[in-house]
C-alpha cells in the first residue's frame, strides 16, 4: 500500500490518528488490504501527509493491539494473517449504520426529500470510482 | 575549527519556564507562565495577535529578560546559554531582518562558518528548490522569500531545537506544505524538538503533537492534540431555570453569555475521566470541539 491512499482531513472532529485507523480498518474489512500487505512506514505517511509521526504510529499501534496489523522484523507493519475480510456487503454496510443514520436524521431536519439525498449519495459514490 | 561540546543531552527536557511574568510599561504581556517541553515534541503555540506568543518565545530563548520567573533551554538558564547550546538552536523570527545589506550566498556562508555542523548541501538544494538566487541581496527579497531564506538558515544548522515564530505567515500554500513536510521529516528522522507559533489552525492540527493556547497573557489550554476532542468540549446551557450555569463548572476554561440568557462554556477534563455533573443536567447540550472551534470559542 502507498501512503497517498490515505485521506487526512485536518479540521474534522475525528482526530487524525482515528481517521487513519478507521480507514485502515475499512480497507482491511473489504479485502482491499489483504493479509501480508505491507503498510507504508510511519515516516512515509507522516511526510507525505505532513502529519506528526507519533500520530501515525499511534494509529498503527492501535490496530496492532486489535490484531489487524503485525510488526514484521525488517519489513515494518503488515496486515495480520488473521485479519480476514468481512465477507458479505451487508456486514460491511453495518459499519456505516451510525453515519447513515446521522445523515438520515440531518436530512429530515433539513426537510430534504429522500430521493434527492439518495441521488446525491449515488453520484458521490460513482464519482470516486 | 574548534571541537563542539555537546550540550547536556542526558536531560529529557528541551525547554522549561517557571512563573514567567513580563510587562511592557504598565501593560502585562505574560502572567506567571509555566511550561515544560520534553525532547522530540512538536509543540504548536496558538493565540490571537497580541496574546504574548512572540514575547514568550523570545523570553524562552533568552532574547528578552522576564520581569519575574526563569527559563531554561536544555537545562541551561536562557539568559546565559553556552555557545554549544546556542549552536543547537535554530530560530526563525517573525520578521527576519538581519544582514539586510548582504547577498544571500555571502550571508549563508558567513553564518555557516560559525557552525561546525552546517549543512552546505542542504542550503544549495533548498535555494534551488525554492528558486532563490544566492546573488540577490536580502533587502531586495519579498517577505515570503525572506522567510524562506531564514528557514534555510535555521534548518542548515541541523538544530536539536527549532523555534519558529509564525513561520508560514508570508508563505504561499505550496511553500507552506514544503515547510510542514520538512518539519515532520526532522521530527521523524532526528527527533528534533520543534516549537512553533501560528494562527493557521489546520497546519497546527497536522503536525503538532501538543498544543499550547495563550490567551489573556496566560496558558489556558495545554493538551496532547490527539486527545483534544476527548478532553475538551463545548457545553451549551439554556437560560434558567436549570440554574446549573450559576456557579463555575469544574474544568471551565471560558464562558460566554448570549442575549437570550443561554450560556456557552468550554470545559476540559483529564484523559479518561468523566465530564462534570452539570453536563448531564436537563437541557444541557455537550458537543465535541475541534481545534478551530476551541480557538474561536475561547478567544472570542
Amino acid at each position: 500500500m502507498k501512503a497517498d491512499r490515505l485521506t487526512i482531513l485536518p479540521g474534522a472532529t475525528e482526530p487524525i490518528y482515528r481517521q487513519i485507523g478507521s480507514q485502515l480498518r475499512r480497507l482491511i474489512a473489504s479485502g482491499q488490504l489483504p493479509p501480508g500487505e505491507e503498510l507504508p512506514s510511519v515516516r512515509d505517511v507522516a511526510i507525505q501527509h505532513a502529519v506528526n509521526p507519533m500520530t501515525v504510529s499511534r494509529a498503527y499501534c492501535q490496530l496492532e493491539a486489535e490484531g489487524l496489523l503485525t510488526r514484521l522484523r525488517g519489513k515494518g507493519m503488515v496486515v495480520a494473517r488473521g485479519a480476514h475480510a468481512v465477507v458479505s456487503p451487508e456486514q460491511r454496510l453495518a459499519r456505516l449504520q451510525s453515519q447513515l443514520a446521522d445523515i438520515a436524521r440531518q436530512a429530515r431536519e433539513l426537510d430534504i426529500p429522500a430521493r434527492l439525498v439518495v441521488q446525491r449519495l449515488k453520484s458521490l459514490l460513482e464519482d470516486s470510482e | 575549527m574548534s571541537a563542539v561540546v555537546s550540550p547536556d543531552m542526558s536531560t529529557d527536557e528541551a525547554i522549561r519556564c517557571e512563573r514567567i511574568t513580563k510587562h511592557y510599561g504598565s501593560r502585562t504581556v505574560l502572567r506567571r507562565v509555566n511550561l515544560e517541553v520534553t525532547r522530540g515534541t512538536v509543540l504548536g503555540l496558538i493565540g490571537r495577535n497580541g496574546a504574548g506568543k512572540t514575547t514568550l518565545i523570545r523570553t524562552l530563548l533568552g532574547l528578552e529578560q522576564a520581569d519575574e520567573g526563569r527559563a531554561f533551554v536544555f537545562g541551561e538558564p536562557s539568559l546565559s546559554l553556552s555557545d554549544a547550546t546556542k549552536q543547537r538552536i535554530g530560530y526563525v523570527p517573525q520578521q527576519p531582518d538581519a544582514f539586510d545589506w548582504m547577498r544571500i550566498g555571502d550571508m549563508l556562508e558567513f553564518v555557516g562558518r560559525q557552525y561546525p555542523q552546517w549543512d552546505g548541501e542542504f542550503v544549495d538544494l533548498s535555494l534551488s528548490r525554492w528558486q532563490i538566487s544566492a546573488d540577490r541581496r536580502l533587502a531586495s527579497l519579498s517577505p515570503g522569500e525572506r522567510q524562506r531564506v531564514a528557514l534555510i538558515r535555521a534548518l542548515a544548522v541541523n538544530p536539536n531545537l527549532l523555534v519558529l515564530d509564525e513561520p508560514a505567515s508570508a508563505l504561499d500554500p505550496v511553500a507552506r506544505r514544503d515547510l510542514l513536510q520538512e518539519i515532520v521529516a526532522r521530527a521523524a528522522e532526528s527527533g528534533t524538538t520543534i516549537f512553533f507559533s501560528t494562527h493557521i489552525v489546520s497546519d497546527l492540527e497536522r503536525i503538532a503533537s501538543r498544543i499550547v493556547f495563550l490567551h489573556d497573557h496566560r496558558i489556558v489550554v495545554d493538551a496532547a492534540l490527539d486527545d483534544l476532542s476527548e478532553t475538551h468540549a463545548r457545553l451549551t446551557m439554556p437560560s434558567e431555570p436549570t440554574g446549573v450555569a450559576a456557579r463555575p463548572i469544574p474544568g471551565e476554561i471560558s464562558r460566554r453569555r448570549h442575549s437570550d440568557g443561554s450560556v456557552t462554556l468550554v470545559i476540559a477534563r483529564a484523559p479518561g475521566s468523566d465530564w462534570p455533573e452539570a453536563a448531564a443536567a436537563p437541557g444541557v447540550h455537550l458537543d465535541a470541539l475541534h481545534l478551530e472551534d476551541l480557538f474561536i470559542e475561547v478567544a472570542r
